[in-house]
């Protein structure tokens, strides 16, 4: 579904180069739960922003369906946001003056949907993601955990074809990080959502089916969960990271 | 660092922050200079006698401009406290004393005022010389640039700046003695105090509102002043109600029709709008009241303008003119001293006669906006009327035999074309042989050359008429001056002592110039005082509200643009949100000052509001010039949060 070829992302200018990304490449298959980790500085929001199409890269090749978005004109980017990519973001991004209801109609809105239709799927995708009672309030009346569940109703009622999450758990406790990466899965398994998540937590990566490890801008290993339990994949992720060094303190 | 270093670099960002409103500051401090300058300059004043008033006229508006600067210094001022709490509150945090914290605003408000009072001045210099070459030109001085500075007036505006800046500062530092580290640190997520809670109690207030704001505009127009004042309060309360309740009649409207706001881009647009009216509704209604009173302000200064400039245009055709309804004719006092004073050209006494019937009257009261000051037509000879014509430069007309010609004020040309009917003197008939419309001293109530209308007949036929009044007029080698007027003037008042009901009518042409330019510099130039100062105030309020919103605005556009929204959609969003903010204040005013307007300018007496001072005309004009002074700061405001706004084009 997802084809990341080669690609290198520089920042600076002239005299100072700063590679953010080196030579990274990887497939993504429809419906796959894919987990990013690394340091901080690894580069790995930066890959996200390239794949999200808000960052472009400085060489390489990014395909989606087999369309290589990096040589789409602005137009046709935004384009290809609002229809193909779901976001969920470790501040949530909720617009504070609309109500929940109205941050999720939002989308399909923007996706120029019968006006008259956009209420149902909301009250469809809000009753999944049970957050149908919170649905007349104002982010700022609702707990963390409630709002990530209505950024992630956001991210799949126009029903986009890839999820892409940047620290989704950051900004919450365990109880409510438990509860929304299970609600990941679920959308993952049930609604066959293909998502792409950034963490530094490897207790978030272990729900993925893989996980790539980025340092220093370069994809450094990869680790398959394959049939094994949950709990088994979290020690090993915490292996790769113990070799991968880094920040290990944000690891726990 | 320096207490004093601190308070200078934050007065440096001050002044780049908010420099539409430091812009502001600087005009006020120009305007103030300007207008003081005026009661200042003895060149000025000594144009007219009239212009004696001037000075105080000034003074009192200065008062009201002064109170409204005050009011945008200490809006701005307090609004920027709670903009930097956090940052005044750090400071407290590392330890400065409250007194040093409130130094250190007080020290840096004042540089900013400091600064922008001298670039005031400055500007205000060359304002000075373009109210100086209007008021010259209404004289019709001749104008030469003299580059002066005026202590005097720098020393006046000095003291009404320092009223402005310690009015605010002290209420700032009063603010900080009474605020905890806690409330500063934390200002910003005080949530805004919702004053009708009840939505459906909102719903119905709004109703009221709009009641009470049709009711109110109705009882302005009453014409007394009783009732004026009753309707002025409830446009108060509509304008506070209607502004403070608008918020909860939009979400009404969306919840009868859910599917409307996710209509093209409405969801954003009105959420933005009810979110501002929620926290900003008394703000919103204040700037409202302040564009209320600037309008009605700018027409009124036009509508006097109008009045002045008609009733003289019909009095400047003659140099001179006098009149009497002594039954003896014009007395040889006036005669006398014109004749070993005034170097005469051409003059001519004549009389005005008046008919058996009313019937131009009668047609005239029914079917035009007519005042009858005559019970019968007025007639004049057609001799008389060719010397008159002739005295007043206009070219010859001829009269036929049986003939009769309508000499009328320019409005009533179109109704008396309708009624032009053959009139009968004894014998004699006479058909009408057309109408002639040139400013010719019609509008001088009972004398005069008739009120509105006069009837030129051949010299035969008035034999039988009885006259009316009788009348002088002239064209003199050289205007008749001031002093001369005043001669006259003093021999009227000895004439006309002992005539109880009677006074003789007297008009010179510079005399009529100089009490319309005087009387115009009078009404007008304080009028527009206030007005400028009262845009100028609420646009900046508006602005700066505006502008402070400008971080939230960005995070919403860049999550937008995360969600795909296309650049230009966003562009024209975020344009609808702003014409509508800058809209939503400017509307109850436009409906409630528009018929104020129209009903004063109505009010006057017929056939001083037309042309260029038609009541449309003024409407026209004050719109223009209201809009296009808030039009500048719309467009400073939206490139500013364009640019700042919008993300750029990869």
């Amino acid at each position: 579904m997802l084809q990341v070829k080669n690609i290198e992302k520089y920042y600076g200018n002239k005299n100072q180069v700063t590679k953010a990304l080196d030579r990274v490449s990887f497939d993504v298959a429809a419906g796959e739960f894919i987990a990013i980790m690394g340091a901080s500085g690894s580069g790995k929001t930066t890959l996200l922003n390239c794949i999200s199409t808000i960052d472009t890269i400085s060489a390489g090749s990014i395909l989606l369906d087999g369309v290589d978005i990096s040589g789409l004109s602005d137009r046709k980017l935004a384009k290809f946001r609002r229809e193909r990519l779901g976001f969920v973001f470790q501040d949530f991004n909720l617009l504070d003056t609309l109500t929940i209801e109205e941050n999720i109609g939002l989308t399909l809105s923007l996706n120029h949907q019968n006006p008259k239709n956009v209420q149902k799927q909301v009250e469809k995708i809000a009753h999944t993601l049970g957050i149908t009672e919170i649905l007349k309030k104002f982010p700022y009346q609702v707990s963390g955990g409630q709002k990530q569940r209505a950024a992630c109703a956001r991210a799949m009622v126009a029903k986009q074809s890839l999820l892409l999450a940047d620290e989704p758990t950051g900004a919450l406790d365990s109880k409510a990080s438990k509860n929304l990466l299970e609600i990941m899965t679920q959308m993952n398994q049930k609604m066959k959502a293909t998502i792409l998540m950034v963490t530094h937590d490897a207790y978030s990566a272990s729900y993925a089916s893989r996980v790539l490890f980025l340092k220093d801008g370069r994809l450094f290993n990869e680790l398959l969960k394959g049939m094994r339990p949950r709990p088994t994949f979290y020690h090993e992720i915490l292996d790769v990271l113990a070799v991968l060094g880094g920040d290990i303190s944000d690891v726990i | 660092m320096t207490l004093s270093k601190l308070s200078f670099r934050n007065a440096k960002r001050q002044t780049g922050d908010y420099l539409i409103y430091f812009t502001t500051i600087v005009l006020a401090a120009a305007l103030l200079y300007a207008f003081n300058g005026l009661t200042f300059s003895s060149e000025l004043l000594t144009l007219s006698k009239f212009m004696e008033t001037l000075p105080m006229m000034i003074v009192f508006a200065s008062i009201v401009v002064v109170c409204i600067f005050g009011w945008l210094v200490s809006y701005a001022t307090g609004f920027m406290l709670s903009r930097r709490s956090r940052e005044l509150g750090t400071y407290l945090l590392i330890g400065l004393e409250k007194k040093e914290v409130a130094h250190l605003f007080f020290l840096e408000n004042l540089m900013v005022g400091g600064f922008a009072f001298l670039l005031g001045l400055l500007l205000g210099n060359f304002l000075y010389q373009v109210l100086r070459a209007i008021l010259l030109a209404l004289f019709s001085c001749p104008y030469h640039f003299t580059l002066a500075f005026s202590l005097k007036a720098a020393g006046l505006t000095f003291t009404y700046f320092t009223f402005i800046y310690l009015l605010a500062l002290f209420k700032s530092r009063w603010h900080i003695h009474k605020m905890k580290i806690y409330d500063l640190i934390y200002f910003d997520r005080q949530n805004e105090h919702v004053i009708v809670k009840n939505s459906k109690s909102r719903q119905r207030l709004f109703t009221f509102s709009i009641i009470l704001g049709i009711v109110g505009t109705i009882l302005l127009l009453m014409e007394n002043a009783l009732i004026g004042i009753l309707g002025a309060g409830c446009i108060i309360l509509f304008l506070y109600i209607f502004f403070l309740t608008f918020a909860s009649g939009v979400p009404a409207f969306f919840d009868r029709q859910p599917f409307r706001k996710y209509q093209k881009q409405n969801l954003l647009i009105y959420r933005t709008l009810t979110a501002k009216l929620g926290t900003m509704g008394i703000v919103m209604a204040t700037i409202a009241l302040l564009f209320t009173a600037t309008l009605i302000s700018q027409g009124t200064g036009l509508i006097f303008w109008g009045i002045f400039n008609a009733r003289s245009a019909d009095k400047y055709c003659f140099d001179l003119y006098a009149d009497s309804e002594r039954p003896e004719g014009i007395p040889s006092e006036y005669l006398d001293y014109i004749e070993q004073n005034i170097s005469v050209e051409q003059s001519l006494l004549y009389c005005i006669y008046q008919r058996e019937s009313n019937e131009f009257i009668t047609y005239l009261q029914k079917n035009a906006d007519y005042y009858p000051y005559n019970q019968k037509d007025m007639v004049i000879r057609y001799s008389d009327y060719q010397a008159l014509r002739s005295i007043a430069g206009y070219p010859n007309v001829t009269l036929e035999s049986g003939e009769y010609l309508i000499h009328c004020q320019r409005y009533l040309k179109n109704t008396l074309k309708n009624h032009q009917p053959a009139i009968h003197f004894g014998e004699t008939t006479l058909s009408s042989a057309g109408i002639h419309t040139e400013p010719f001293m019609q509008n001088n109530y009972t004398t005069g050359n008739g009120h509105g209308f006069l009837l030129v007949v051949p010299d035969d036929a008035v034999s039988a008429l009885t006259p009316h009044h009788f009348s002088y007029a002239a064209n003199t080698t050289a205007p008749v001056t001031e002093e001369q007027y005043e001669a006259l003037d003093t021999i009227r008042n000895r004439v006309c002592e002992n005539i109880d009901e009677l006074y003789d009518s007297l008009h010179t042409e510079a005399n009529e110039k100089a009490t319309v330019a005087s009387m115009t510099a009078i009404s007008i130039f304080p009028l527009y005082f206030l007005a400028f100062a009262l845009t100028m105030t609420a646009a900046t309020i508006l602005t700066i509200q505006q502008l402070a919103e400008c971080r939230h605005y960005q995070t919403q556009y860049k999550l937008l643009q995360k969600l795909g929204m296309d650049r230009r959609e966003m562009a024209k969003t975020l344009r609808t949100q702003f014409s509508i903010y800058y809209t939503l204040p400017a509307v109850p005013p436009l409906f409630i000052s528009i018929p104020f307007l129209l009903h004063t300018a109505n009010a006057t007496e017929p056939g001083i509001m037309v042309g260029a001072f038609s009541p449309a005309m003024i409407i026209l004009d004050t719109l223009l010039l209201f809009f296009f002074i808030y039009a500048i700061y719309i467009l400073m405001a939206y490139t500013t949060l364009k640019r700042n706004v919008l993300p750029e084009n990869s």
